[in-house]
């Protein structure tokens, strides 16, 4: 599904993002990606979605080479793709529905469909009562499982998930993890980038652990470890 | 089809949900406006009132009294043959001393001085008009010369001639600021609206940012900003022409007070009002959308 192979980004000669990194994801997988600030995580993401283009390798996406894809692609592939952020990442003059609903509109889905699928998908995220409210009526918690449902309006194979606890408390964040889970058990597979211990070792599954932009460990049953 | 019906939609709720910086946009694009209409209603009158000085300036040509037909003719074919003459105006004996009589009738001497006179001791008279006023000189001296010395007793050029010369040095001086005011306004303009837009979609940096992260194409995230540019278009020349309209119609009767006739300004911005209203709407529309454009290039590029 993901396959990374000598993946190196560099900035500038001093700043390197990733070096040499050697990743592959299969289909179905909850990957967490750990490590401490500035190690590369999110260069790592950025790289996945085409906001940054690798310096050196190749990256592949549901067999999509994606190493240097054209800028006309990448909304292409964004819309394959669900990506969530520690900052949610929503619009603020609009409201939930139509935050969910802009995901289908940029991929031209019929208005019919549009309004099919999207409260549904409010629904599953526990959203339902609060369809009109603006991301400013909103906690913290509700703003990331906006986010989520829009991440998922369009079915996405992939579901990018950067930090999507960093800004919330310890009931909202395990709501987050829960959710993200049942994604997981539909399918879809799941790369969480997190520095939450308790996250991870709560999860038990697959862990890669990246420093100074390189991975040290990757584990098929592994725990939260620097 | 559907994507650029949704473009309508989300410009429409842009402006609506963004709607003091809308507000602002328009009001700038306004303000502009006039002071570009202004420009224009300066150079309008300008022209006008140097038109109007250069029409009440004339050169009269003085015949002597034995002139013979042939001799006038000869000199009015002259005079005709230059292309700067605009018109030439020609009173006869008769005329001439009809007017003299008209023009000294207060005077009674005079008249019973005249009337005692056997013959009409009056020449005929030519009067000619020229482009310029400084085209005049230039006909005085092509009539300076030998071979009319004996028919022509005098041209009345050589009073006016400094006046002349003074007119023509303000006209060309006030035709050259007034360019040179309507450049300024422009770049003034230009920098101002630039300033608006880029302030605007700087305000809209980041949902642009999260449009692209959700797989937006540029053309997605662009055209409600291309509609809203036409929109702010066409309310702002829509406005400021209307204001022009009504300042045109306050400001005519002190027009008319120094040019004569009436509606001086509004027959000229109804006689050009194509030409008006299409060039600004063309000038600012380009400038909002290309501006638009550059401002949102770096935005674009997540």
């Amino acid at each position: 599904m993901i396959k990374l192979t000598n993946v190196t980004k560099w900035y500038t000669k001093k700043s390197i993002g990733v070096h040499d990194v050697h990743l592959h994801i299969e289909s179905g997988e909850f990957v967490s990606i750990v490590g401490q600030s500035g190690t590369g995580k999110t260069t790592l993401v950025k790289l996945l979605i085409a906001e940054e283009r690798p310096t050196d390798g190749n990256i592949e996406i549901g067999g999509w080479d994606i190493t240097r894809i054209s800028h006309r692609d990448v909304p292409l592939l964004r819309r394959q793709i669900g990506v969530i952020f520690q900052d949610f990442k929503l619009l603020e003059k609009r409201t939930v529905k139509e935050n969910v609903a802009f995901a289908l509109q940029v991929a031209g889905e019929s208005t019919r469909r549009i309004r099919q699928v999207v409260p549904k998908v409010i629904e599953i995220v526990g959203l339902g009562d609060k369809i009109h409210h603006y991301p400013s009526q909103l906690s913290g918690g509700e703003r990331q499982r906006v986010a989520i449902a829009r991440s998922l309006v369009h079915r996405p194979k992939i579901l990018v998930a950067d930090e999507p606890t960093g800004n919330l408390d310890a009931i909202n964040t395990q709501e987050i993890v829960d959710i993200l889970q049942r994604i997981n058990e539909f399918g879809t597979t799941i790369v969480l980038v997190t520095h939450n211990k308790d996250i991870v070792n709560q999860l038990n599954g697959r862990v890669v652990t990246i420093h100074d932009g390189k991975i040290i460990s990757d584990k098929k049953e592994g725990k939260y470890q620097l | 089809m559907l994507s650029f019906f949704r473009v309508i939609k989300f410009a429409f709720q842009d402006m609506g949900r963004n709607f003091s910086l809308s507000l602002m946009t328009v009001v700038i694009l306004i303000l502009m406006l006039l002071s570009m209409n202004t420009v224009i209603v300066v150079r309008a009158l300008t022209q006008e009132a140097v038109s109007t000085v250069k029409n009440q300036i004339d050169v009269s040509v003085y015949f002597v009294p034995t002139a013979t037909d042939e001799q006038v003719e000869e000199v009015k074919a002259y005079v005709s043959s230059f292309p700067e003459v605009v018109s030439l105006t020609f009173l006869d004996k008769d005329k001439v001393l009809e007017q003299f009589k008209e023009t000294h009738k207060e005077n009674e001497n005079i008249i019973a001085s005249i009337d005692e006179l056997d013959e009409n001791p009056l020449g005929p008279t030519m009067i000619v008009k020229t482009r310029e006023p400084s085209d005049y000189q230039k006909l005085i001296t092509a009539l300076t010369i030998p071979e009319y010395e004996d028919v022509i007793e005098a041209k009345t050029f050589g009073d006016t001639e400094q006046a002349i010369d003074r007119i023509s040095v303000i006209t060309a001086q006030v035709e050259k600021a007034v360019w040179v005011l309507s450049g300024l306004f422009l770049v003034i303009a230009f920098f101002v609206i630039f300033n608006t837009i880029r302030v605007a979609i700087y305000t809209q940096r980041i949902e642009i940012g999260i449009k692209k992260l959700v797989g937006a194409t540029n053309w997605f995230i662009q055209g409600p900003y291309i509609m809203e540019a036409f929109f702010f278009t066409c309310v702002s020349v829509a406005s400021s022409y209307g204001l022009v309209y009504m300042a045109t119609k306050f400001l005519d009767p002190y027009v008319s007070v120094i040019f004569g006739g009436q509606y001086f300004l509004t027959n000229y911005f109804e006689s050009n009002i194509l030409l008006l209203i299409g060039s600004q709407f063309i000038v600012v529309l380009l400038l909002t959308i290309i501006t638009s454009g550059l401002a949102m290039r770096k935005y674009l590029r997540v």
